[in-house]
């Protein structure tokens, strides 16, 4: 029995946005998208590749495959062979990185105008001819496993957020780090880099946006040169989500040498394509944005119960959730303030939002919108992330219009609905005493 | 009333052949002394603003370290007219940002606003400046939150081997403590601490405002002299630190954090001051060596060996003086072969410098990518600001590039001999000492100490 109809938000575009994304688009013949926004105010561009490929394409024993193999795309293909990626993009004025976050691979650069060329032939060189030797491989291995240690198992914030993973999802890719488990990072061969090569990192598998000093019709051009020959893959296979229900509360506890406690506690929310993804966006933004946002002004200015309080709702293809960490002060009960955040969630579910809060998240939601487009890397950046979660770059010129319609009511039904107890999984960290110094005493006074 | 039109000054437009374009400035003097400078810029309805003050930390009262950045952020939390909750939802609700950042020499303001809101938030920029009212409650809140970070920072071993490092490396030079100061100082302030240091040194004749984005210079001006036209207080000049003096060398300073299975790693000798004539050959010269990331450092210690992560070496330059330095980390095992693979790198270059094509790459990095740090209102605001306060020439960002490309191989030898170690460096190592210290044999004295001195 289909459900009553939702009340849809007008989609329109903002005119301001509009006006500022005049893009030429194109579909090359093996599938490639492209995106060319002119913008000459520097003389400097920004180019992003955007894969679609992250963890949540991975499977036990190759976890962190998409992430590692994000170091490899560095390490030489055909035309330019190892170090040469960086050597010439560098020798012209440009930079390069990438990300791998669970849904999607990201490569960038900014570079000086007049190295667009030689920028679209070293892109385009890895994306047609990648090859993976053993030694870059092994040395990689070496260099992940370094920010691994940095990361996760010497950082507090990445112990309990791995720990968090696993509790939250029993059966989704979403359970293990993008990272990859210390085991797999080791263990992944150079065969399962090159089938995920071919699987992945195929053109219509890619959407490439170029913002900046550029004239769109050479550009074109140029793209069709450098990528027209690359061969179509195999479309690759669905990711099947076969989460389960959750069905109460689940808990973990950590135990690690810390100076405080911590707390962070998700909440199962929705994925970025339902319209309740842009409520909880509000939502947040009334949560924590800002020193006047309700929990900041509620738990560390008026109860001080903790140190800082912040909100990571992050949009994913498939449900996500709605985190949040909690920095606690040394002698702090953890479950005092667990229950003090409760109280104030049970609060906006009761109560909703006011209307002066309302506005001042729309407010706010409009500036930091209009703040992200001022870079050309912002720019393209924003059309690949809207485009990689919600289908089209083009819906986010209309974001803008559907947070200006969201009312009381559709905020406080999204509070009563993601905010219950049986959607929630806590972490805490419990601070255990340090391991001895062994045997090296303090033999000297400072220095200084 | 006094305030003077803007006038427009010649920070502008670059020649046609380097491209690179920084919108016309036009520069004005509120009644009170405060200068302003106003550059309009599209296409996005927004507007940046940064006030400099030059009351940074190397200002500290002896015994108050710390007490610039926590007076600058006490600012916002209260005046005489509103209380800090008023303050923020003024701010806050029209969607309008407002920051503040501290280091040696500097505490800056930041605020970017919707255009539209742009007279009602630098009025109220105006207003936090000239009569914060530090109320004891809300001193008292920051100073416990204040101490509890500080507990928390040594959870993380990248600010406690940063903190070790500052403070060796300056010693007892008003730079060597950190900006933020420590549980020790911070716990001693007061109300008044925080009122006269706010009375004595921070004035308009201090400080410079820089304005930039949607709206007219003209209206800017006119702003300017309501929200600061009657600041008073602050010197008529900006107090000098002394003479950067001796920098730590030559010695090793272990710091124990026995749950580490890595080793936070930071070397350091001195450099030199913002606007020194040495800044291009050693930028030049730095890039090859531990800047961008095919530098001899990131492909020795990272490509070659998987050592780390990242590694980068920097030129520190503050108004007084800098410093030259390294900063990595690795697994604890392999601590010592990243010392001796780091230091042979640098002794390479400081012995046989880099070579002409090295050079030419170096240009051609930094030349390309420097037009992107005027790339957005913030960005300009910021950099018009150091221009002026470190005296750096109003055409410093028009010739930027020509002067990099004017550098010649010989310079980057000399730089190199210079500052490249030339003396034994400080090695501050931050990890299991008891694993670490037996690596270190043959390397200098070996000073170790428990993480919980850096709090």
């Amino acid at each position: 029995m289909a459900k009553a109809q939702a009340k849809t938000a007008p989609r329109t575009a903002d005119p301001i946005l509009q006006s500022l994304f005049d893009v030429q688009e194109a579909t090359l013949p093996n599938g490639l998208r492209v995106r060319l926004l002119a913008n000459p105010q520097t003389p400097v561009v920004s180019l992003y590749t955007f894969f679609q490929v992250g963890s949540r394409n991975e499977r036990p024993g190759i976890t962190g495959i998409s992430h590692l193999f994000e170091h490899m795309m560095f390490n030489g293909a055909k035309k330019y062979g190892p170090k040469k990626f960086d050597q010439v993009l560098e020798s012209n004025g440009g930079r390069s990185n990438a990300y791998t976050s669970t849904d999607m691979t990201v490569y960038y650069e900014d570079f000086a105008a007049d190295a667009l060329e030689t920028v679209l032939d070293l892109e385009s060189d890895r994306m047609r001819s990648l090859r993976i030797n053993d030694a870059a491989l092994t040395s990689e291995r070496q260099v992940v496993m370094e920010e691994r240690r940095v990361r996760v198992d010497n950082d507090i914030t990445g112990i309990m957020d791995e720990e968090l993973g696993t509790l939250v999802w029993k059966a989704h890719a979403y359970r293990w780090p993008v990272i990859g488990w210390m085991k797999d990072i080791e263990n992944i061969t150079r065969q399962d880099c090159e089938q995920y090569f071919r699987t992945y990192y195929a053109p219509n598998n890619a959407v490439l946006y170029i913002v900046g000093d550029i004239d769109p019709k050479k550009t074109l051009a140029l793209v069709r040169k450098y990528y027209g020959d690359i061969p179509k893959g195999p479309t690759p296979a669905p990711v099947l989500n076969a989460e389960p229900e959750q069905k109460g509360e689940r808990r973990a506890e950590v135990r690690h040498p810390a100076q405080s406690p911590a707390l962070m506690i998700a909440y199962r929310g929705p994925s970025a394509r339902e319209e309740d993804t842009l409520l909880l966006d509000i939502l947040q933004y009334v949560m924590t944005k800002g020193e006047g946002s309700r929990l900041v002004k509620k738990l560390v200015y008026d109860t001080q119960l903790a140190v800082s309080v912040g909100v990571d709702w992050g949009w994913r293809v498939d449900p996500g959730i709605i985190l949040f960490f909690l920095e606690l002060k040394p002698d702090s009960d953890p479950r005092k303030v667990e229950e003090a955040l409760y109280a104030e969630l049970a609060l906006l579910a009761a109560e909703g939002v006011t209307e002066r809060e309302l506005q001042k998240a729309k407010n706010n939601l409009r500036a930091d919108h209009l703040r992200e487009l001022a870079t050309n890397s912002g720019r393209a950046h924003a059309m690949g992330h809207y485009e990689a979660l919600l289908g089209s770059w083009r819906d986010g010129l209309s974001l803008p219009s559907v947070y200006a319609a969201a009312t009381h009511e559709q905020v406080r039904a999204v509070a009563r609905k993601y905010f219950a107890p049986e959607r929630r999984s806590v972490v805490t960290l419990l601070p255990s005493a340090p391991e001895a110094g062994e045997e090296v005493a303090a033999d000297g006074k400072e220095v200084a | 009333m006094a305030t003077k039109r803007p006038k427009s000054v010649a920070v502008k437009a670059a020649s046609a052949t380097s491209g690179l374009m920084l919108p016309t400035f036009h520069e004005s003097t509120t009644s009170s002394g405060l200068t302003v400078l106003a550059a309009q810029r599209g296409p996005l309805p927004l507007v940046a603003v940064r006030l400099a003050v030059r009351a940074g930390s190397a200002v500290d009262p002896q015994d108050k370290h710390g007490l610039a950045d926590f007076t600058a952020r006490l600012m916002r939390r209260g005046t005489a007219r509103q209380s800090a909750d008023e303050i923020d939802e003024a701010i806050e609700f029209v969607g309008a940002s407002f920051a503040v950042g501290s280091n040696e020499d500097l505490l800056s303001f930041y605020v970017t606003t919707p255009a539209e809101h742009f007279p009602a938030m630098l009025s109220l920029l105006g207003e936090l400046v000239r009569e914060p009212s530090f109320p004891e409650r809300e001193v008292e809140l920051a100073r416990e939150r204040a101490l509890a970070g500080f507990a928390n920072d040594l959870d993380d071993p990248s600010v406690i081997a940063d903190r070790a490092f500052t403070r060796a490396l300056w010693g007892k030079h008003p730079y060597g403590h950190d900006v933020g100061g420590s549980t020790a100082h911070v716990r001693t302030f007061t109300r008044e601490d925080l009122v006269r240091f706010h009375r004595e040194r921070l004035g308009p004749k201090v400080a410079l405002l820089s304005v930039v984005g949607a709206v007219e210079p003209g209206l800017v001006a006119e702003e300017a002299e309501k929200a600061f036209g009657a600041w008073k207080g602050g010197p008529d000049k900006p107090e000098q630190p002394p003479a950067a003096g001796k920098i730590a060398s030559g010695r090793i300073l272990l710091v124990d954090k026995p749950d580490q299975t890595q080793t936070q790693v930071r070397l350091g000798g001195p450099g030199f001051r913002m606007g020194h004539e040495d800044y291009f050959p050693s930028a030049a010269m730095n890039n090859v060596l531990g800047g961008g990331f095919t530098s001899r450092l990131v492909n020795e210690v990272r490509v070659e060996r998987g050592l780390t992560y990242g590694i980068n070496s920097y030129f520190d330059m503050l108004n007084v003086g800098g410093v030259f330095a390294i900063s990595t980390f690795t697994q604890t095992e392999r601590t010592r072969e990243m010392l001796d693979v780091s230091l042979a790198e640098v002794a390479k270059v400081r012995e046989s410098g880099i070579s002409a094509a090295e050079l030419k790459k170096a240009q051609r990095y930094l030349a390309g990518l420097y037009p992107l740090r005027t790339e957005t209102n913030e960005s300009v605001a910021s950099v018009i600001g150091d221009i002026r306060v470190h005296g750096l020439g109003d055409d410093w960002v028009e010739k930027f590039r020509e002067r990099l490309f004017a550098v010649k191989p010989k310079q980057t030898q000399e730089v190199a001999a210079k500052y490249l170690f030339a003396k034994a460096p400080l090695i501050v190592l931050l990890g299991k000492a008891s694993a670490v210290k037996k690596q270190l044999k043959g390397l200098g004295s070996v000073t170790v100490v428990p993480a919980s001195d850096y709090e």
